[in-house]
């Protein structure tokens, strides 16, 4: 394959709601899943200075119906967002959906075909439609969530005979990581509380995440006055799948995303400054999702190399990075993968502070995850959202010092698809 | 003529070969290699031109760790929490499945992983609705 953009594509805005749960947060609490998605849109397309009549094409993600209830989401949303006789599809890539629209938009403009494409992304993972109410909503108990979410993966021989998450992307990949480097059990739980403290603390710079109270602050709260006495206790902080702890893990989250992708020329003078969107790589897998190794993904691996192609860098080259981290080891191991950190190093470098947004390997400085929360299909756009901010220099407190000129984020749709997209300053 | 005969689809015949202790898997006439548990196509090189074949059952259990409890399947509830491992089998494939033969505590795990690599054997474990691939260790 060519592995070419033929033409300059940037993104000229980007949206993002609160992340939380649309029965309790207050930023969201009440929303009808239609504003929460418009609200946004109406961001995304107000930074790029458009309204939804002036793009061409609308790419609506959603992976998890069954929550949502608004297949068709094209013609669904269009009276919320503006976007009437638009042209328009439904899709899904999982957790990687709003970043797959990036490059599906990309392909188009690119092709000659759109010149502006609106992308947007949302999801429920903590409420549900409440029987037939057009907007009454209740809570989704934990195991109807991991159901409907387990529906993206091996449903022939995985899922029916004892596949779940824990183990596969937390629990094996930990022990593989620290057999492969000779970490021990007590080294890696005391590195592994330091990527969350560095999570949790960015997540308390963010007004838009789902969890916005630091580590240390949450631990004080029960009387720990220290924190990793916190994470150690079997109460607050149990294994999930050892030596994997429950605060490791992804968060779930109600929210939604949107970004505006367009030509470079035609974004010229706009309302805000666009980043370009350099390149990208998307591989997918079946289980298993690595062979003798844990820490290595094949699929991953070929999309980071997919992606450095087209936009013609090297790992050197990055000034901030988020890999995919519903398993907080899953994260390390494709930042090493990717040579942002030293291969075996990650967790060091954690403890050192050097993933912290003031460090000099930034990563996820939006919170993760686990701090920043998860809405399966609209998160990978609220990550590309973080990268654009601190590119423009607009991302508060939690700015990363040297203005990141090279952005890559990755993301893992369930189950799986890897997705690498590179962004850089104009 | 299109061969008009009923017959097993794969994932059924998989099942019902769990049910009879048999681990079924299909091996590619064009690269040799083993697809497991079964399709209808070769996942190494695209061949259609793939035969069922049994495997041994054989494996080594390179990692374990456990699931939570309540299960994430409610299959799988009357168990949890149970171990789940990481193996790599006789015949080549790498398989991820319940793990009988150590409990699912901190402790044991801990044991298990500074031991190292372990040979493991294939066999059924009968849950209510289902039979499903397990594999033993032996202490
Ligand atoms: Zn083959």
């Amino acid at each position: 394959m060519r592995n070419k953009l033929r033409e300059q594509v940037v993104i000229s805005g980007v949206g993002c709601s609160r992340f939380g749960n649309l029965l309790e947060t207050p930023e969201i609490k009440g929303m009808s899943i239609q504003e929460l998605t418009a609200s946004a849109v109406k961001e995304a397309l107000d930074d790029a200075g458009l309204t939804g009549q002036d793009v061409d094409a609308v790419f609506a993600g959603n992976a998890m119906v069954h929550s949502s209830q608004v297949p068709g989401t094209y013609s669904q949303l269009s009276k919320w967002t503006g976007t009437q006789f638009k042209a328009g599809v439904h899709f899904e890539a999982q957790c990687s959906t709003t970043n797959v629209g990036a490059a599906m938009a990309a392909m188009a403009i690119a092709a000659g075909v759109y010149d502006t494409v609106l992308v947007y992304g949302l999801e429920t993972t903590r409420t549900k439609v409440k029987g037939h109410s057009p907007y009454e909503r209740e809570p989704i108990s934990h195991q109807q969530t991991w159901l409907w979410t387990d529906m993206a993966v091996n449903q022939a021989y995985g899922v029916p005979q004892g596949y779940d998450i824990f183990s596969t992307y937390n629990g094996l990949v930990a022990l593989g990581y620290c057999r492969k480097h000779g970490i021990s059990i007590e080294d890696f739980d005391r590195g592994m509380f330091e990527v969350c403290r560095t999570r949790r603390l960015h997540g308390s710079m963010n007004p838009k995440a789902n969890i916005q109270e630091k580590l240390e602050d949450r631990a004080a709260r029960d009387g720990f006055g220290d924190p990793f006495g916190y994470w150690q206790s079997e109460e607050h902080n149990p294994f999930v799948a050892w030596p994997s702890r429950l605060l490791s893990l992804v968060t779930t989250a109600d929210g939604a995303s949107a970004m505006v992708i367009t030509r470079a020329d035609l974004a010229k003078g706009g309302r805000s400054r666009p980043v370009e969107l350099k390149g990208f790589g998307v591989s997918y897998s079946d289980l298993p999702w690595y062979g003798e190794d844990p820490t290595f993904w094949e699929f991953d691996k070929r999309a980071i190399d997919a992606a450095f192609d087209m936009a013609g860098i090297t790992a050197a080259d990055i000034g901030y990075l988020h890999t995919h981290d519903c398993s907080h080891i899953s994260g390390i191991c494709t930042a090493e993968t990717i040579g942002y950190l030293e291969a075996g190093k990650g967790l060091d470098a954690a403890r050192e502070g050097r993933l912290r947004f003031d460090g000099d390997r930034p990563m996820s400085t939006h919170g993760g995850r686990h701090a920043f929360g998860h809405a399966w299909g609209a998160s990978a756009g609220t990550d590309t959202y973080e990268a654009v901010l601190q590119m423009r220099g607009q991302a508060g407190p939690r700015q990363i010092p040297k203005v990141p000129d090279i952005s890559v984020i990755h993301t893992h749709g369930y189950a799986m698809i890897g997705t690498v997209i590179v962004l850089g300053s104009l | 003529m299109q061969n008009t005969t009923e017959r097993t689809g794969a994932i059924a015949g998989y099942y019902e070969g769990l049910a009879a202790g048999l681990f079924r898997a299909i091996v590619c006439k064009s690269c040799g290699s083993h697809t497991f548990p079964p399709t209808g196509c070769c996942e190494h090189c695209g061949s259609w031109d793939v035969e069922p074949v049994e495997l041994s059952g054989d494996a080594t259990l390179l990692f374990a760790t456990h699931n939570i409890s309540p299960a994430c399947h409610p299959r799988f509830e009357k168990i949890a929490p149970y171990v789940y491992g990481h193996l790599r089998l006789k015949e080549g494939p790498i398989v991820q499945a319940i793990i009988l033969g150590v409990d699912a505590t901190p402790g044991d795990l801990q044991r298990l992983f500074e031991r190292g690599p372990v040979p493991a054997k294939a066999e059924t474990l009968q849950m209510d609705d289902l039979p499903v691939l397990a594999f033993r260790i032996s202490n």
